[in-house]
């Protein structure tokens, strides 16, 4: 779960890593009250959780009202549904830094990144100046030792004075992305101001979604969402993503899914939605096909090939929600795994054809889409 | 033979007590797997079929003697402390099926894995089955156009793809000699690349198939496997997400291109350059495996 910058930085001031102090607003007019208290410049921050705010001009120093009011007047009829602005004051800086953790899978470790040439992305960074990039791995069972971040501040070329300041934020940082449980916890750009001071101009934290049970503090927004149909499926528990083709999945399983996904843009077709319903969602067909119905699908594909979710009792579930749906658009079906006699029996009984190659099921289903037979 | 588990290994199981846990303990059993013990706090004296239960792991080994394997059926918030009890107790091989693992537990269980030597596989995964042999996990081992007895190593991020493609490489007359569930997740116990170091030493493997997906950079090892001939077998891989959009997270919690890293169109083309074989359609997967044994000459030393 990615946070806003807003939420981000007020972490960051949590556990005393300095940020400029910003107003949040979420209408022009009030956009407006915020840069005339703070004074000008100052700079106005969308709050949209999508990359690429700044290249869509969604972010914006300003000199004065008229400014403020141009800019803002910008953000909010923005078609990237913005409904929140940072406004901060400009800071002064001699030097932009770059600092991160994120996990290293191979190793088990933390990985922290540094970097004394912040201000641009990682990934640029690492294309453009990669021995600019200090790495370091912090044993995740150990922790951070003081030792590790005064050795970052020398290897980044700080002087002794500003090293003994650099060393506590990464200490903080690294205390914010253990305790709560981030996958993400970056500072980039992290000012140096020219008193030797640092400030963290932006934030990034991303949470693990599988660790949210203990932190109940972060909440998705409805606005969070690609669509109605997905802030829906999240709460149901079943894995969805919106798309905007002819195509609805319904299908068991993360990689069987994306398989499908594959071979239906292969067979020169597209996808409304990605949805699994395997697993711990197997009985749960009727409220699948109706997630599904509701992008008005040209077919609803459905592949599984279940271990635990027995195929009788998807079959059993499928003909349950044609009856109650009615969807109108045609269904392919594409059911194994245990108890499949008895699932093809079932859907045969209901006037489906039950195949069982996932490939033909594909080619089947985009053929439909197109208007074609099977 | 077969890697990890055969019919010697003795294992432990935490959480069989639950209906999933004794439904698949009954099954594992029943293909051959010993089950020396059962553990679950509270419930020392109770039975989940024949196999006495615990309350720990030490209490398990001290009445039943020493075991070599453990398998997890425990939820995903209490996998941590699960493993390390394992860890403490010296098992050297444990099998978590939990989906859901917070991602710094798992990078503890991985640091702590790699710094005893142990060999954790999952979660987020079906677990390992040797067919006809033995099985710590949750395969649906009675499809026999899946789980058939063979020569092939596979090797898999997914469950439900497996299925998929293992039917292929049996339809194609190959069999299975074992299959390892990586698991779904960012950060797995077991990766690729060690699977691989595994299947290259075993004389009753003749070739590996690999079962990947978008995310990570598990694909990239296993290919940097091969150009280092640490790993001399035919490898026919299938890697799923080829179309799959940036940013996006494709169902696995390990399944997401960021940062520009993990496509899967990246890791096929250094699993190519590297000499494996990689098939677009799972179809292909017996056909590529068929083609590669019979170009493929052992080196010398090694019987086929």
């Amino acid at each position: 779960m990615k946070l806003h910058e807003f939420q981000a930085k007020a972490l960051f001031r949590d556990y005393g890593i300095p940020t400029p102090q910003g107003e949040l607003a979420n209408t022009v007019a009030s956009s407006i009250e915020a840069a005339n208290r703070i004074g000008y410049p100052c700079v106005l921050k969308s709050q949209v959780l999508r990359g690429g705010r700044g290249k869509a001009g969604l972010v914006d120093i300003v000199h004065d009202a008229e400014e403020a009011r141009t800019a803002s007047e910008f953000i909010f009829a923005s078609d990237w549904k913005v409904r929140r602005v940072l406004v901060e004051p400009t800071v002064d800086h001699v030097r932009e830094l770059y600092l991160s953790f994120s996990a290293d899978a191979p190793s088990g470790a933390h990985l922290l990144l540094a970097s004394a040439d912040g201000g641009v992305e990682i990934e640029e960074l690492a294309r453009t100046a990669p021995d600019q990039i200090i790495r370091a791995r912090i044993d995740s069972i150990r922790g951070i030792m003081p030792f590790e971040a005064r050795a970052l501040a020398y290897d980044l070329g700080l002087s002794p004075a500003i090293a003994k300041n650099f060393a506590p934020i990464v200490e903080k940082l690294y205390r914010l992305y253990v305790e709560k449980d981030a996958e993400l916890a970056e500072i980039n750009p992290l000012f140096l101001t020219s008193e030797g001071t640092f400030v963290a101009a932006d934030a990034k934290i991303s949470i693990d979604d599988n660790a949210l049970f203990r932190h109940t503090e972060f909440q998705q927004e409805d606005a969070d969402f690609d669509s109605d149909i997905a802030r829906e499926a999240a709460a149901e528990g079943i894995p969805y993503l919106q798309f905007d083709g002819d195509i609805s999945l319904m299908c068991a399983g993360a990689g069987l899914t994306t398989a499908v996904y594959d071979l239906v843009v292969d067979f020169g077709g597209s996808v409304a939605n990605y949805l699994e319903f395997g697993g711990p969602n197997y009985r749960k067909s009727v409220r699948a096909m109706e997630l599904c119905v509701r992008n008005n699908p040209k077919v609803i594909l459905i592949v599984t090939f279940g271990t635990i979710a027995r195929a009788d009792i998807m079959a059993e579930g499928i003909v349950e929600a044609i009856g109650r749906l009615k969807p109108t658009c045609p269904i392919v079906t594409c059911i194994r795994g245990t108890g499949e006699e008895k699932a093809h029996e079932i859907l045969r009984g209901a006037g489906l054809t039950p195949l069982i190659d996932t490939e033909e099921a594909v080619r089947s289903a985009v053929a439909l889409s197109k208007g074609g037979r099977p | 033979m077969s890697i990890l588990i055969d019919r010697t290994t003795r294992a432990i199981v935490m959480g069989a007590t639950g209906s999933e846990g004794s439904f698949w303990t009954g099954h594992m059993v029943q293909l051959g797997t010993q089950v020396i013990a059962a553990v679950t706090p509270g419930k020392e004296g109770e039975r989940v079929g024949d196999i006495p239960v615990y309350h720990t792991v030490h209490r398990a080994l001290n009445a039943r003697g020493p075991a070599d394997a453990a398998m997890l059926f425990v939820p995903p918030r209490f996998t941590k402390d699960a493993v390390f009890e394992c860890l403490d107790a010296g098992i050297k091989l444990i099998v978590t099926v939990a989906d859901g693992i917070p991602l710094h537990d798992a990078l503890q269980i991985r640091a702590a894995a790699r710094a005893s030597g142990t060999t954790i596989i999952g979660g987020n995964t079906s677990g390992i089955i040797s067919p006809g042999k033995a099985m710590l996990g949750m395969f649906p081992y009675w499809i026999e156009r899946v789980y058939k007895p063979g020569r092939i190593g596979v090797m898999t991020r997914s469950g439900s793809l497996t299925n998929e493609v293992t039917a292929m490489v049996v339809r194609a007359g190959f069999g299975v000699s074992t299959l390892v569930g990586v698991g779904g997740d960012p950060v797995p116990g077991m990766r690729f690349a060690e699977v691989l170091a595994a299947l290259e030493l075993d004389p009753e493997t003749d070739a590996a198939v690999m079962i990947g997906e978008l995310g990570g950079t598990m694909e990239e090892e296993a290919a940097d496997m091969i150009r280092s001939k640490a790993f001399t077998k035919p490898l026919v891989a299938f890697v799923a997400g080829r179309h799959a959009p940036q940013g996006k997270r494709m169902g696995h919690a390990g399944a997401i291109i960021s940062g520009g890293k993990g496509s899967a169109l990246d890791k096929i083309h250094a699993l190519q350059s590297a000499g494996a074989l990689t098939a677009d359609r799972a179809s292909m997967v017996g056909t590529l495996l068929a083609e590669a044994l019979a170009h493929f000459a052992p080196p010398r030393g090694i019987t086929a």
